[in-house]
């Protein structure tokens, strides 16, 4: 067996794995009739046709050439989702401030090359103006500093 | 002239202080998102829709649609200037309007792209406005199996015209109606995949959800695969105006534009990205001199920029008399709506008609302050291309964080974004699509109320789709786009117009 197509491979396996899940939870909901379509009638048949096409795909994938998977980059993903992290972790005891600060500066090592001073300053700018905008101009509730 | 009183009502209710001021925000923000290269309207719509949420539903509904087209015309100026669509349906754009930048007629193309847009965006007004009431009263005599056929058919639509697989575009769409089932089950009150999370059981949040999968994955995309620096092409105030020539030959293609993307954007599945290309291909056919295209033909830019304007007005009609999205950006509206309070249908006319005739005429307003602002200030906007994208995305990303928290201090919604950013993620390595996802989101619940509905009615007989004309009707044409897709010649050609991007 060779895979010709990998991206499609992929694909066609996390859609039977989508559909496989969605079985599996959905297992103890009622599916009931066509009459009387049950809590589970609707998902179960949706689940189905998401595993007929994760078939589909998976099985051209072995026969179809395509695309190869791009190699994955962890910096950009892991320092963004840290980024996203850190606000929802600090924003609602340290404030949005700081929180932000954070945000900023994580998200800027996504990349190489990180010009420290600049990203800094950008920081603490882009803080200053989110608590001038979104808190006092807009009004949002949202904790400045140390849940104030 | 009923119209006219309507439109009377409209203008009062959306020429107020208020949303004049709102609706000036909203397609300032839109343009200046837009402008942003690889930012199309559905992540501009994404990323500005928290800011709209404090505000009263027709406000908010202004500025909406505000940010959406500003989003859209924003896209053709970084298309004509920097060759790099933001959005599919500003691609065609680039082909002529930056060819026409490269032999010094930048601004002739910025100007017949606005002009023509807001000719498009008036006459688009107009369809509104004339063919929103009769198409509200048609849809009063829709019945379950309709609205079900009907949306089948959208989804099927969205498949057709969706990046890419086929296979893939369906996978999305029924994924996507499988995370719109998550919550509550209206009808037992029984919770279903929520993985005992109380966060989950008024099902899952909109916004993080295309946050995630569309703010945050772009981010990460451009991240991975830094888009090339292209310098934008410097512009004059007096370049802009196109002289004799252009002008004979932007009229009748506008004309022409602003028709077809009248009549596709009512169509389920139809929208500006559909209508764009439609454009092209007829001006490319009927043109006496085929080979000025691809070489910056004034028609190129004029036909497809006014047929998108349009479309994109006109695609409001489906999702305001009949509920019902025509396409992802639609879907977004229609989250954006349902967040409000309001569920968009026929009712709204007859209840709210202040809002519906409110956001009708809101759209000319703001049409007019497009032309407005981008015109004069196009060097601004220009300006904005030279913002480093290491300075962009950081803000852009704090402005998601601040976005889903102040809709929801739940620190759920944030654990919410992470998941569809990771998710997001992983269809784009496996080259999927996920825009037909959101469409499917939004219709799953309604899909299944009204499939429910119809089984009910005939005793589980599923001929009932069959049986009553409107249905039959719609699932004849649902067969029929599925043919298309199967039918080797279509395919061809689909793959082509892809191929352009």
């Amino acid at each position: 067996m060779v895979i010709k197509s990998p991206q499609d491979f992929g694909a066609g396996i996390l859609f039977i794995l989508f559909g496989a899940i969605g079985l599996w939870v959905g297992s103890d909901l009622n599916f009931g009739t066509a009459r009387n379509m049950g809590p589970g009638y609707f998902p179960m048949i949706i689940c189905g046709l998401i595993m007929l096409i994760g078939l589909i795909v998976a099985a051209k994938s072995l026969a179809v050439e395509g695309p190869a998977i791009e190699r994955i980059q962890f910096r950009p993903i892991v320092f963004i989702l840290l980024a996203i992290a850190a606000f929802g972790l600090f924003i609602e005891d340290i404030g949005a401030i700081i929180a932000s600060i954070l945000l900023i500066m994580f998200a800027a090592y996504a990349r190489k090359d990180v010009n420290l001073i600049e990203t800094v300053v950008f920081a603490v700018v882009t803080a200053a103006f989110v608590v001038i905008i979104f808190v006092y101009a807009l009004g949002q509730p949202m904790p400045v500093w140390w849940g104030r | 002239m009923e119209v006219f009183d309507h439109l009377a009502t409209g203008f009062m209710a959306a020429g107020t202080l208020q949303n004049l001021f709102f609706c000036l925000i909203g397609t300032v923000l839109g343009t200046l998102i837009g402008v942003l290269p690889g930012i199309g309207p559905i992540p501009a719509l994404a990323i500005l829709l928290p800011i709209t949420f404090g505000l009263d539903p027709l406000s908010s509904l202004i500025m909406l649609a505000g940010i959406y087209y500003g989003a859209q015309y924003g896209g053709s100026t970084t298309s004509i200037l920097v060759n790099m669509p933001g959005e599919a349906s500003s691609v065609v754009t680039c082909i002529e309007g930056h060819q026409m930048a490269r032999k010094g007629r930048a601004g002739a193309a910025l100007a017949i792209a606005a002009l023509g847009s807001f000719f498009a965006g008036c006459v688009g007004t107009v369809f509104i406005a004339a063919f929103g009431p009769p198409l509200a009263s048609i849809a009063q005599q829709f019945n379950s199996p309709d609205y079900f056929a009907l949306m089948l058919l959208g989804l099927v639509m969205a498949i057709v015209l969706a990046h890419g697989s086929v296979m893939k575009a369906v996978a999305m769409v029924l994924i996507g109606l499988l995370l719109g089932l998550v919550g509550t089950d209206t009808n037992t009150g029984l919770t279903r995949y929520t993985f005992g999370l109380s966060g989950l059981w008024e099902g899952i949040d909109f916004l993080p959800l295309v946050l995630g999968l569309f703010g945050i994955v772009e981010i990460i995309r451009n991240l991975e695969n830094p888009p090339p620096p292209r310098d934008a092409i410097s512009t004059r105030m007096r370049d802009l105006w196109p002289n004799k020539q252009e002008i004979r030959e932007a009229i009748p293609a506008a004309l022409r534009g602003t028709m077809l993307g009248s009549i596709l954007g009512i169509l389920p599945g139809g929208g500006a990205v559909l209508a764009s290309f439609a454009s092209y291909t007829l001006e490319k056919k009927i043109t006496k001199t085929p080979r000025r295209f691809g070489y910056g033909a004034v028609e190129g830019v004029a036909g497809p920029e006014s047929a998108n304007n349009a479309a994109a007005q006109t695609s409001f009609i489906p999702l305001l008399t009949l509920g019902i999205p025509s396409n992802p950006i639609m879907a977004i509206m229609m989250g954006a709506m349902i967040i409000q309070g309001i569920q968009p249908g026929a009712a709204v006319m007859t209840t709210r008609p202040d809002l519906f005739w409110g956001m009708v005429a809101s759209m000319w307003i703001g049409n007019l302050m497009l032309v407005v602002i981008n015109l004069p200030m196009i060097g601004i906007w220009v300006k904005l291309l030279s913002v480093p994208y290491r300075l962009l995305y950081p803000a852009i990303l704090l402005f998601c964080a601040i976005g889903v928290y102040s809709t929801s201090t739940e620190p759920f919604m944030m654990v919410l974004m992470i998941v569809f950013t990771v998710f997001g993620y992983v269809l784009f390595k496996l080259g999927c699509e996920p825009a037909p996802m959101v469409l499917g989101f939004i219709l799953g619940p309604l899909m299944e109320e009204n499939l429910r509905r119809s089984l009910v009615i005939s005793r589980g007989d599923p001929m009932i789709f069959i049986n009553r004309p409107i249905s039959a009707t719609l699932l004849v044409a649902t067969v029929l786009m599925l043919c298309l897709i199967i039918f080797p010649q279509f395919r061809k050609t689909r793959e082509e117009a892809f191929q352009e991007e």
